[in-house]
C-alpha cells in the first residue's frame, strides 16, 4: 500500500466515523412537551442495583407509589449491575440517548459532572447538610455544584471473631497499627508443616485498593493535596502500605494467595481468619455461610485507627443526566429516590447503610449491626475519587499494591510509580 | 508371540481418564448447585452436599423470569444458526470454489473481520443499530428516533452471519473432490444446482460444527443483548445468570443451578449433531 | 434473500439444455458465486466492516465520548499506548500465551479426533465428554480450578507434596498463574479443535486406509502419511482460528485471575483494550491497542497461510 492511499484511507475512515457519529448524535430532538413548570413526561432510569427478582419487586413498588405522587410521569427502568454500568453508559451517551435519571458510584461523578453528561441538581450543600452527614454529600459534589444525591453507603471496616479474641484473651479489638500487627501475629495459626490455618488478620478478602485507602486515610494520609496533586506517596500512605507488606511478608499473618475478593467462603466465617478489613455487606455473607456467629453475636467490628480513626465510605447516587428532556420529572425521581421510604427499602434489600441521618432510628438499622456501626462512624468516613481521572487512576492501585505485597517493590517504590502514573493521567485530562 | 490382550481397552482406560479430567467441573458445577450456603462456604470444600437442597434450582428459576429468558434466548439462538447456515454455506462455497477476480482479497478480508475484538466494535456497532433508517421513528438518513434499538431485529440479524463459519465452509468446500462437480456439470446442472444438491450435502459435519458452533455462541452471548435492549421482556438467560453475580457476593448455588440449567439446551444438541460425524465418506479411520 | 435463490435456480434453469462452453460458463459460475455472496458480503460491511473501519479511523483521534467531541490526534494515541508499561507487559503476555495454548492443544485435539473417529464404545458420550469444556460455564470452571490451584489443600501441590515438593501459590504467585491460566486454557480449548477435525476426518476417503492396510502401514504411519496431509485445510482453519482466539482471550483469564492478575501477571491484550475503552472511557486509545492486535493477527495469518501451503487451495 503507498503512503498517499494509506493517508487517504486514513481520511476517509475519519470521516465515515464522524459521519457514524453525526447520525447516531445529532438528529433533531423529538419535539415532546418540554414544559418545565408541569412535571410530566417518559423518562428512563439506568439501575445497576435492585438487581434480581427481589431488587426489582422493591423498586416497583416505590416506583409505584411515585406514580401516584406524579401521574404524568412515566418511568421506564433498565436494571444493569455495577460490572456492565460503564458499558451501559458510555453506548447510551455515546448514542446520543442517555438515561434521565442514572444511578452511578462514587467515583463517577467528577468525569461525568466535568464532561457535562451530568446536570446540577437543585440543591445546596448547606440544605443537604441538614439531613445528611457532610461526609455522605461530599462525593455527590463536583466544584461546589450538587450533581448526585446517595441513596445507599459501602462502607468498609474492621470486622472481628468475637470467641477468637477471647479465647486468646484479647479483650479488645485493636486501636493502632501496632496493636494490629500484635493481635495479628498472636492469632496466627499455622499446622506442623507451616501451612496457614488461621490468618490472624485478612486483608485479602476486601478490594486491596479499599482496604489500603482506608489504612491509610486512618495513617492520617490523603488522596490529594491541597492544590489537588496526587498525595498517595505520602510517609502516612507508605506507612499504610508498609503496614500491610509486614502483615504478609514479616508478620506472616497472611500468606498472599490465601484467599482473594468473592471467593466461595469468607475465612472470618470458616474460623480461618481472626479479624479482616472488610465491607459491611460481609456480615450478611457470614449469616448466610455461619449463621450461628451472628446469632450468638460472635462477629465484632472495629474503626480502624492508627492517627485517627477512618473507615472507607462508597456509595450509590442518583443522578440526571444533561440531555434530559423532561428534567422536572428527572428530578422528581431522583428526589423520590433518595427520600427516606424509598433508600430505606433499597438498603433493606442489599443490606448496605442507609445515606439519610433520619434512618439510623429505622428498623432495618437497628436490626443490622453493621449498618449501625457505619452510621454512628461517619464522621470519621473518607471516599475515593474526587477528580474527573479517578476511573483511570483507581485501575492501577491493585497492582501497585500487590507488588509490594509479593516485595517486587518497596512500598515507597510501588506508590511513588503509582502516583507518577496518577500525575500523568491527570495532566491528559 | 504378542500377549493376548485387547488394544481396546488401554484405548478405553485412556479416554476414561481424559473424559473424566474433561467433565469434572460440570460434575462439581451440579453437586455445587444442590449445596446448601454453608456447604459451598465450608473449608476444604466437600464433593458431595451436607444436604442436598433441590429446592436451590426452583429460588434460582424465580430469581429472575428465566422462562422469558429461556424463550427469547432459544429464538435468537436458533435464529442465528439458521441463517448463519444459508448464507455462510454459500458464501463459503463462491470462495471455495468458483475463481473469480479478488477472490484471494475477499477471503483475507473474512479473516480480517475476526481480528478487531468485541470491546471496540460495539461501540459503532450500537450507533449502527441505533441509526438504521426508517426504523424507531428515524428518517431516512437515520436521525431523530431509536433505530433497532430494544427490538428483535437488534438481537438476531448483527449476530446472524459469522465470519468463522464462512471460513470453516471454505474450507471444508475446498477439501472435495472435483470429479464430483465436474460429473454435475456434464449432466447440465448449474452452478447453485450444484451448490445445493452435489456438495453441500457432503459438508453435514462441517454444517453440524457450524450449528452447534453458532448456537453455542448466541446462547451464551451477554454484552450485545444487554447493551442494546432496556427492557427486560428481550433480555437473554445470560443477562439473567449474571444476576447472581452482586456487587459484593455470589448467589452461588443459584447461579450454578441455572448455568446447570442453561448447558443442557447444548449438550442435547452436541449429542444430536455428533451423529453427523459418521457420514460423507468416512467409515472406519486408523485401527 | 428468497429472491436471490429463485433468480441464481432460473439462472441454471435456463441455461441447462445447452452444452457449456468454456468462457461463458466461468461468466456464469462468476455470476452466480456473486449472487451467493452477496447477501453475506453486505451483512459483513454493514455489521463488521463498517465498525472496522471506525476502529481505524477513531485510533488516529482523541474521542471524548461522553463528552461527544472528536478530533484528531494523528499518532499520539500510538505514542501513549506504547509509553505504557502495562500495555507492553500484556502484548508480552499474549505472545507467550498463544505460543503455549494454540499448538498443544492443537496436538492434543487431533490425535482425540483421530481416536474417537474409530468404532468404539459409547463413542458419542466421549466427544461429548472432550466437549464439555467448552459448554461449561466459564465460573464454573474457574470455581474448580481455583481449588485444584489452591495453595493448601488444591490437588496440584497436593500431589507435590508427596514427592516432596513444596508447591507454589499458583495463581497468587507472578510466577505461575501464567503457566496456570495456560494449563487451563489448553484444557479448555481441545473440545472445539477437536470437533472441527472430528468434521474435517469424515471427508478423509476410506479407501486411502484400506490401501494403506494393504500395504502393512502402522497406525502412526498412517497418520502421519494419510490422515495430517489431507487435514490441511481444517488445520489450516483450526490454525487461525485459535490464534485468533487466543490473542483475544478474556474470559478464562479473567475469571481465574481478576484484573490482571497478580502484579499485571496475566494481564493480556484484551484486557487492556477491555479497561481502556469501559473502565477510562478512552475509546480511541482502545482503538489504538486493537489495531496494534489487528496487526500482530494479519502477520501471523499471513505466515500460517505460506507455512500451510495455501491451504490446500486447489479448486
Amino acid at each position: 500500500m503507498t503512503r498517499t492511499r494509506g493517508s487517504r484511507t486514513g481520511a476517509m475512515a475519519v470521516a465515515l466515523v464522524g459521519a457514524l457519529l453525526a447520525t447516531a448524535c445529532g438528529g433533531p430532538a423529538p419535539s415532546e412537551d418540554s414544559d418545565d413548570g408541569k412535571v410530566s413526561g417518559a423518562i428512563r432510569l439506568l439501575t445497576p442495583i435492585f438487581e434480581g427478582a427481589d431488587g426489582k419487586t422493591v423498586l416497583e413498588k416505590q416506583l409505584g407509589a411515585f406514580k401516584e405522587k406524579y401521574p404524568d410521569v412515566t418511568v421506564e427502568v433498565d436494571y444493569t449491575s455495577y460490572g456492565k454500568l460503564n458499558e451501559k453508559l458510555t453506548t447510551s451517551i455515546a448514542g446520543g440517548r442517555p438515561y434521565d435519571v442514572m444511578l452511578m458510584g462514587v467515583g463517577w461523578i467528577p468525569p461525568f459532572a466535568a464532561k457535562g453528561a451530568l446536570a446540577e441538581l437543585d440543591e445546596s450543600k448547606q440544605d443537604l447538610v441538614k439531613r445528611y452527614n457532610e461526609r455522605v454529600v461530599e462525593p455527590g459534589i463536583y466544584q461546589d455544584k450538587v450533581y448526585g444525591l446517595p441513596i445507599m453507603l459501602d462502607t468498609r471496616f474492621g470486622l472481628y471473631r468475637k470467641d477468637i479474641f477471647a479465647e486468646a484473651g484479647i479483650s479488645a479489638p485493636p486501636s493502632n497499627f501496632d496493636e494490629l500487627r500484635e493481635i495479628g501475629r498472636k492469632l496466627t495459626v499455622r499446622d506442623g508443616s507451616g501451612k496457614l490455618t488461621r490468618a490472624g488478620v485478612d486483608i485479602l478478602s476486601n478490594d486491596l485498593r479499599q482496604t489500603f485507602l482506608p489504612l491509610m486515610w486512618a495513617n492520617g494520609g490523603e488522596l490529594w493535596t491541597a492544590d489537588g496533586k496526587p498525595a498517595f506517596n505520602s510517609p502516612q500512605a507508605v506507612g499504610a502500605l508498609q503496614l500491610m507488606t509486614d502483615i504478609i511478608r514479616t508478620d506472616k499473618s497472611e500468606d498472599f494467595g490465601f484467599t482473594q475478593p468473592g471467593a466461595t467462603g469468607l475465612p472470618l466465617a470458616q474460623g480461618r481468619a481472626a479479624m479482616m478489613v472488610g465491607h459491611n455487606n460481609h456480615l450478611l455473607a457470614i449469616e448466610e455461610q455461619a449463621p450461628e456467629l451472628v446469632k450468638e453475636d460472635k462477629i465484632g467490628f472495629f474503626m480502624i485507627k492508627n492517627e485517627r480513626p477512618a473507615m472507607f465510605q462508597g456509595g450509590t447516587l442518583a443522578t440526571v443526566s444533561a440531555k434530559s428532556q423532561h428534567p422536572a420529572a428527572a428530578k422528581a425521581l431522583v428526589r423520590f429516590l433518595t427520600d427516606e421510604q424509598a433508600s430505606l427499602a433499597a438498603n433493606e434489600q442489599r443490606g448496605n447503610v442507609p445515606a439519610l441521618n433520619s434512618l439510623a432510628d429505622s428498623e432495618y438499622v437497628k436490626s443490622n449491626k453493621a449498618a449501625q456501626f457505619a452510621m454512628q462512624n461517619l464522621d470519621a468516613a473518607y471516599s475515593e475519587g474526587g477528580v474527573p481521572a479517578w476511573l483511570e487512576i483507581r485501575g492501577d492501585f491493585k497492582a501497585a499494591i500487590e507488588s509490594a505485597l509479593l516485595g517486587q517493590k518497596t512500598p515507597q517504590q510501588a506508590l511513588d510509580e503509582l502516583t507518577a502514573k496518577a500525575q500523568a493521567a491527570i495532566a491528559k485530562g | 508371540m504378542k500377549p493376548r490382550f485387547d488394544p481396546r481397552l488401554v484405548l478405553h482406560l485412556l479416554l476414561g481418564v481424559g473424559a473424566v479430567v474433561m467433565v469434572v467441573p460440570f460434575v462439581w458445577m451440579i453437586l455445587t448447585s444442590l449445596k446448601s450456603r454453608a456447604d459451598i462456604a465450608a473449608y476444604p470444600p466437600q464433593l458431595l452436599p451436607d444436604e442436598w437442597v433441590w429446592s436451590n434450582y426452583q429460588a434460582a428459576l424465580d430469581y429472575a423470569p428465566f422462562g422469558t429468558y429461556f424463550r427469547n434466548s432459544l429464538f435468537i439462538a436458533i435464529g442465528h444458526t439458521v441463517i448463519n447456515l444459508m448464507l455462510a454455506t454459500m458464501a463459503g462455497y463462491a470462495l471455495a470454489r468458483v475463481p473469480f477476480r479478488g477472490r484471494t482479497v475477499l477471503f483475507m478480508a473474512v479473516l480480517a473481520m475476526m481480528m478487531i475484538p468485541t470491546y471496540t466494535k460495539i461501540v459503532p456497532q450500537y450507533l449502527i443499530a441505533k441509526g438504521m433508517p426508517f426504523f424507531g421513528g428515524n428518517d431516512y438518513l437515520g436521525r431523530g428516533g431509536y433505530g433497532w434499538l430494544d427490538s428483535w431485529w437488534v438481537l438476531i440479524i448483527p449476530g446472524a452471519l459469522t465470519p468463522f463459519a464462512i471460513f470453516l465452509f471454505r474450507q471444508f468446500y475446498l477439501s472435495l473432490p472435483r470429479e464430483l462437480e465436474e460429473a454435475a456439470r456434464i449432466d447440465g446442472m448449474g452452478e447453485f444446482g450444484i451448490f445445493a444438491r452435489v456438495m453441500t450435502p457432503l459438508v453435514k459435519p462441517a454444517i453440524a460444527t457450524v450449528a452447534l458452533v453458532t448456537f453455542e455462541n448466541s446462547w451464551n452471548n451477554f454484552l450485545w443483548p444487554l447493551l442494546v435492549t432496556t427492557r427486560d421482556d428481550l433480555r437473554v438467560i445470560q443477562v439473567g445468570l449474571a444476576a447472581f453475580q452482586l456487587a459484593e457476593r455470589t448467589e452461588w448455588s443459584y447461579l450454578m443451578a441455572g448455568s446447570t440449567l442453561a448447558t443442557v439446551p447444548m449438550i442435547v444438541l452436541f449429542l444430536f449433531a455428533q451423529r453427523y460425524f459418521v457420514q460423507g465418506f468416512a467409515t472406519a479411520g486408523i485401527k | 434473500m428468497t429472491s436471490t435463490l429463485e433468480s441464481v435456480s432460473v439462472a441454471s434453469a435456463s441455461r441447462a439444455p445447452r452444452p457449456p462452453r468454456r468462457r461463458r460458463l466461468g461468466a456464469e459460475r462468476r455470476r452466480a458465486a456473486y449472487l451467493m455472496l452477496a447477501p453475506s458480503v453486505i451483512h459483513l460491511i454493514w455489521w463488521i466492516g463498517i465498525p472496522v473501519v471506525a476502529t481505524f479511523g477513531l485510533a488516529f483521534t482523541n474521542y471524548d465520548v461522553i463528552a461527544g467531541t472528536v478530533e484528531w490526534a494523528g499518532l499520539d494515541n500510538f505514542r501513549e499506548i506504547f509509553a505504557d508499561d502495562i500495555w507492553n507487559l500484556s502484548i508480552w503476555h499474549t505472545v507467550v500465551f498463544t505460543f503455549f495454548t494454540v499448538p498443544v492443544a492443537m496436538a492434543i485435539a487431533v490425535v482425540i479426533a483421530v481416536l474417537l473417529n474409530q468404532q468404539i464404545r459409547a463413542r458419542a458420550w466421549y466427544r461429548a465428554a472432550f466437549f464439555m469444556p467448552h459448554i461449561t460455564a466459564t465460573v464454573a470452571i474457574a470455581l474448580v480450578w481455583m481449588w485444584m490451584f489452591e495453595p493448601n489443600l488444591g490437588l496440584f501441590n497436593l500431589l507435590l507434596d508427596w514427592v516432596g515438593i513444596n508447591g507454589p501459590a499458583w495463581l497468587s504467585d507472578p510466577d505461575w498463574a501464567m503457566p496456570a491460566v495456560i494449563l487451563v486454557s489448553i484444557w479448555k480449548g481441545i473440545g472445539l479443535k477437536m470437533l472441527i477435525y472430528l468434521a474435517a476426518l469424515q471427508n478423509i476417503p476410506h479407501e486411502l486406509y484400506e490401501a494403506a492396510d494393504l500395504d502393512g502401514a502402522s497406525g502412526p504411519r498412517k497418520f502421519f502419511l494419510i490422515t495430517l496431509p489431507l487435514l490441511k485445510p481444517a488445520t489450516f482453519f483450526v490454525f487461525i482460528v485459535s490464534m485468533i482466539d487466543a490473542f483475544q482471550v478474556f474470559d478464562q483469564v479473567y475469571v481465574l485471575t481478576p484484573d490482571g492478575g497478580p502484579a499485571n501477571s496475566t494481564t493480556v491484550m484484551t484486557y487492556e483494550i477491555y479497561r481502556t475503552a469501559f473502565g477510562e472511557f478512552d475509546i480511541s486509545a482502545a482503538c489504538a491497542q486493537s489495531l496494534v492486535l489487528f496487526a500482530f493477527l494479519l502477520v501471523l495469518t499471513v505466515i500460517g497461510r505460506r507455512l500451510t501451503g495455501k491451504d490446500g487451495d486447489e479448486a
